[in-house]
């Protein structure tokens, strides 16, 4: 079992700006810096690396810029924002098998001032590889921006349980209510309301502009290494109690839209299921959650999928401030990528290990165990920590 | 002005942008009741600051005070003054101008008033070129943006600010009315997997894949059957009805090659699978769940046609 | 007249809606009183040349409508402090544009407007203005 063999150690992040001003490969030797300096360890004591595919730093260069020397294990997690909490799974499991001893994990882009994910790219049909050729299904009708494969799943689970946009609404309006007081995120101080996420303008219907998350440039690093090795480090370790990868039958990259059901997220069931499995734990066992939130609508599906409510409940569950911080299960406190900053994912990672750490800008009193999920409407993954 | 490449006039903007702020020339009239009664009258601002002695004696100016977005109006040169004041800007746009990018469209005006300026008052502008980025694919063509801003002076104290930002594009070429077309740019990758369907739709058939062992129809296709591992591959031609199951309406950002708002919408067919495609010829808001299409053959250009779906049952 | 007082200015507010026609003699009269004779806004031939369908609303009348729509509503006595825009589709004679807002935020006694002019092509003008109470008012 990979449960509780592993412990995060150290995170690290840049500022998350619009536009750093300076290279990937910078940023990322920053957060990691930063990452280790938080750990109390040399550059020298890592011996693995892993990231995303989609990361334009090879490890290799990380691990020159920042001097950390041989490596013993390098790897990396395709499937964009999906490859977060894998890869904290692939440095737990190298740590569990020895094949690393200390695995640091990390991020690293200019997503606004540099390649922007959401903007359409006629290119993404035309590559012969089997994506491509899952692109080529869409792309030709314009279907072909995250937003827009999002609002696909989004129209069907409104029609199939009577949810509103204004649902979604009250995700986005939590998200900045808990980033208005993160001076860590871009929309530090300013919360907005339900009225503004409606007059917000359409990107693709049903998402307004308010359902979408930011784009940001900055990058996070995190710290793994053996429970046994973090008792001796200078922070409280927080522990990988579980770690799983998910895909569900008939995946595709976001557009699987040819299931029979087209209103869950069966891929984050599989996550799920492995994680209760893990720790031997169940939904009423966490008392913070860091859902993805590239778009308000999946909040919903993965508290469905996670177990938190019933199918086509999650409207009522964030009803009432439901998933604010002193509701009834507090969902991303720093604001997550709709408040904080779009780190695909690792932002969110950190964010578990400050709540357990009891030291988050918005803590949640009495937080023992925090459930972490990826990237949503792909494969993904997510983490179970506790203290 | 012969044609320029892209590098240099990188290399001028660069120049031009180290140039830093320069003056211009300073405006021909004071700030004056007159100029501004027209510029209210005009714009149908009735705020009595602006015009009304009175009222604006008694108010937190204590005078007449101008409207603060009339601050550029002040400097600008107006008709028949030279208007070879000379700002960092120009050259960089008349390299543009001739290396055929002569579109130009404003995309950023943000002006920042530190305060209201009162009669008399005589100002002076300074402009600074400060971004130029491309060149980019935009809704217009390829363009390159270039950024100024323009400081205005009141007696040596900065009383206003400005950044403009333009997009000069490439226009593009309007479609000639017979013979090629400009190939449509969001293509498909066809491989030998996928060829018989595209292949189908160019006949004005809707080809589903099927599994001559087994029988099993599949969308979208594949090399072999997933339930009986048979690579025997055929196809049936759909009957071309099909039902919204789920739609989506794009407006933003612009998509090359489209128009927004534009509807994409997964169809189910009643031969039990699902395709995507556009939904046309009917209002974006009378699209629905449940709604009854039925598939048209929309040629794109020379070479590709594509499946879409337009409102109508049996 | 009055102006506001920031108890009405509670964030999410939104405005009254205001329409402007936009008629030849205003796009023609508007550009003139800015100090802009480019040919585009007062002659036909010369726009259609070019390929726009009318004469079209000038930059700084963009600005003085969006201003005017603020301090229309917020009262005479606002201090406008800036206005920023991203510009969209050309406001064409023969078209209306109507403005939207809403109360975006508030920081140390300046508040953000949320303004929206839309034309039918769509959104002509979308920015913020931001704006402080004088103090007696406050």
């Amino acid at each position: 079992m990979i449960g509780s063999r592993a412990a995060l150690v150290g995170i690290g992040a840049t500022e998350f700006s619009k536009r750093s001003g300076r290279s990937e490969l910078q940023l990322a030797a920053e957060a990691v810096f930063k990452a280790l300096d938080d750990a109390g360890l040399a550059p020298s004591e890592v011996d693995g690396m892993v990231t995303y595919t989609q990361d334009t730093n090879q490890e290799i260069s990380v691990a020159r810029e920042t001097g950390i020397g041989e490596l013993s294990f390098f790897s990396r997690v395709h499937y964009g924002g999906g490859a977060a909490c894998a890869t904290v799974l692939q440095a737990a499991m190298a740590v569990a098998t020895g094949a690393a001893s200390t695995v640091v994990c990390y991020r690293a882009f200019n997503e606004r001032s540099g390649r922007r994910f959401g903007q359409p790219d006629a290119r993404l049909g035309g590559e012969p590889s089997s994506q491509g050729m899952e692109m080529s299904w869409h792309v030709p009708y314009g279907l072909m921006t995250p937003a827009a494969w999002v609002a696909m799943f989004a129209r069907r689970y409104m029609h199939a349980y009577g949810a509103r946009s204004e649902d979604f609404g009250r995700v986005a309006v939590a998200m900045r209510r808990h980033a208005a007081t993160n001076p860590a995120a871009w929309f530090y101080e300013r919360p907005i309301t339900l009225a503004e996420h409606q007059a917000s303008k359409w990107i693709v219907e049903p998402l307004h502009l308010l359902d979408c998350c930011q784009e940001s440039d900055g990058a996070v690093a995190l710290v793994v290494t053996s429970v046994e090795r973090a008792r001796d480090l200078r922070r409280v370790p927080v522990v990988v109690a579980a770690a799983a990868q998910g895909a569900g039958a008939e995946q595709m990259m976001m557009t699987s839209y040819y299931r029979d059901d087209m209103t869950g997220l069966p891929e984050m069931s599989v996550v799920g299921r492995k994680l209760w499995e893990q720790s031997g734990m169940s939904p009423a066992d966490i008392q913070t959650a860091i859902l993805y939130d590239h778009f308000t609508p999946f909040v919903l599906s993965q508290l469905e999928e996670l177990g938190f409510c019933g199918r086509g409940e999650a409207r009522d569950f964030v009803a009432d401030g439901g998933i604010e911080i002193d509701g009834r299960l507090p969902v991303n406190p720093h604001g997550g990528q709709l408040g904080e900053a779009y780190i695909h994912g690792m932002n969110g990672i950190a964010e578990g290990v400050r709540q357990i750490r009891g030291t988050a800008v918005n803590q949640v009193p009495g937080t023992r165990n925090v459930l972490v999920t990826a990237g949503t409407g792909v494969p993904t993954s997510g983490l179970i920590l506790t203290g | 002005m012969t044609a320029v490449t892209q590098e240099t006039v990188h290399q001028l903007a660069e120049r031009q942008i180290a140039v830093g702020e320069v003056r211009g020339t300073p405006a021909a009239d004071p700030v004056n009741l007159p100029m501004i009664r027209h510029w209210t009258t005009a714009m149908g601002d009735a705020n009595p600051v602006y015009t009304d002695e009175e009222y604006a004696r008694g108010s937190v100016h204590g005078e007449i005070v101008a409207p603060p977005a009339m601050a550029q109006v002040w400097t600008m040169p107006g008709r028949g003054r030279d208007e070879k004041g000379g700002t960092p800007v120009d050259d960089v746009l008349a390299a543009l101008d001739g290396s055929g990018y002569t579109g130009v469209v404003a995309t950023n005006c943000e002006q920042t008033y530190h305060r209201y300026l009162r009669l008399g008052e005589r100002l002076e502008p300074a402009t600074r070129m400060t971004g130029f980025t491309g060149p980019k694919q935009t809704a217009l063509g390829e363009g390159y943006f270039v950024t100024w801003n323009v400081s205005w002076y009141s007696s040596g104290e900065p009383v206003a600010e400005m950044l403009f930002r333009v997009l000069k594009f490439r226009p593009r070429e309007r479609k000639p009315q017979s013979g090629s077309s400009q190939p449509y740019p969001l293509r498909p990758a066809v491989n030998r997997d996928t060829e018989f369907f595209w292949e189908g739709v160019r006949k004005g058939e809707l080809r589903i894949q099927r599994c001559a062992d087994c029988g099993e129809l599949r969308h979208p296709p594949g090399p072999l059957c997933p339930k009986c591992r048979s690579v025997a591959r055929t196809h049936v031609v759909a009957c071309g009805e099909g039902e919204v199951f789920s739609f989506i309406v794009h407006h933003n950002p612009p998509v090359p090659g489209l128009e927004t708002p534009f509807v994409v919408a997964v169809v189910q067919l009643p031969e039990g699978v699902r395709i995507v495609g556009n939904v046309v010829n009917c209002l974006t808001e009378e699209v629905s769940i449940g709604m009854p299409v039925r598939v048209r053959f929309v040629q794109m250009d020379d070479e590709l046609t594509l499946p879409m779906w337009a409102p109508g049952g049996s | 007249m009055r102006t506001v007082s920031e108890d009405q200015l509670a964030v999410g507010t939104t405005l009254p809606e205001l329409s402007v026609e936009l008629t030849p003699t205003m796009i023609v009269s508007t550009a003139l009183s800015t100090m802009d004779f480019t040919p585009v806004h007062h002659d036909v031939d010369r726009a259609r040349a070019q390929g726009s369908t009318d004469i079209f609303l000038n930059i700084l009348t963009t600005m003085g409508l969006v201003e005017r729509y603020v301090t229309d509503w917020a009262g005479p006595e606002v201090l406008i402090r800036g206005i920023n825009v991203k510009l969209g589709v050309p406001g064409y004679a023969g078209d209306t544009m109507t403005f939207t807002g809403s109360v975006l935020s508030e920081r140390a006694g300046e508040f953000t407007v949320e303004v929206r002019g839309r034309v039918s092509l769509g959104d002509h003008v979308v920015g913020t203005v931001r704006f402080a109470i004088p103090v007696e008012f406050g």
